[in-house]
């Protein structure tokens, strides 16, 4: 099966958004992590999985500590080819 | 009761793939509420189920991260009905594994038929947060039995 692939931010912040259920109208790329109910250390260990499962992509813990807000995640995407 | 929900492993392949059996007694007391007059095993319990076959196959990796935790229930489903007596099968393969991190698939057969199925996230606690001299009698019984 191919890796998920997002081919605009949109549809990027939509996966965000439903990974830490939060409504999508929440999740904008400036919206710090604070802001983000479900962003916490169990939310970060369900990221870092699903980013392995579903675009496999290995975030160590320090690099997963430095996403300060959603533009953030959506530079990881980015830098892996895994969003236009 | 016992909070040891895999009776028996009957196959292992350490931090991939695990097969394990558990029972649940018809004389076990949950049974009269769970249902008066229709006694099925909970769906939490063949969650737990679950959770701990595949937790024991991570473990049986002997990595030093320490001893597998559910930490979240991503997805489960349940399909059909698991009385008392009745042998669960419980299948686990291990989909992605990292120092800070595993998750599972798993799934219960009663009968050779799926009754559940679960997505399973889990976390790891060092050892040394467990009471000196703990082994998990199961596994190592499995592994003794291998040797």
């Amino acid at each position: 099966m191919g890796m998920k692939h997002f081919s605009n931010t949109k549809e990027a912040l939509a996966w965000i958004g439903e990974l830490f259920e939060e409504n999508p109208d929440n999740i904008k790329p400036d919206t710090p992590r604070e802001k983000v109910a479900a962003w916490d250390s169990l939310g970060m260990l369900t990221l870092m999985s699903k980013l392995d499962e579903e675009f496999s992509i290995i975030l160590e813990e320090d690099k997963a500590a430095e996403l300060k807000k959603v533009g953030d995640l959506l530079d990881v995407l980015r830098v892996h080819g895994c969003l236009d | 009761m016992r909070f040891v929900f895999v009776d028996e492993i009957l196959a292992l392949e350490p931090g991939r793939s695990i097969r394990a059996v558990k029972t649940v007694k018809a004389d076990e007391e949950l049974f009269k509420d769970h249902f008066p007059g229709f006694p099925v095993v909970p769906g939490v319990l063949l969650t737990e189920m679950m959770a701990q076959a595949a937790g024991k196959c991570l473990d049986a990796e002997r990595n030093p991260r320490g001893k597998a935790m559910l930490a979240r229930i991503v997805s489960a489903s349940f399909r059909d009905w698991v009385g008392p007596n009745e042998q669960a099968v419980i299948n686990a393969e291990i989909k992605t594994s990292q120092p800070k991190y595993a998750t599972a698939d798993c799934y219960v057969e009663v009968r050779n038929k799926k009754v559940c199925s679960a997505e399973l996230l889990f976390a790891f606690l060092p050892m040394e947060r467990l009471a000196p001299g703990y082994i998990d009698e199961v596994l190592e019984s499995y592994l003794n039995r291998q040797k």
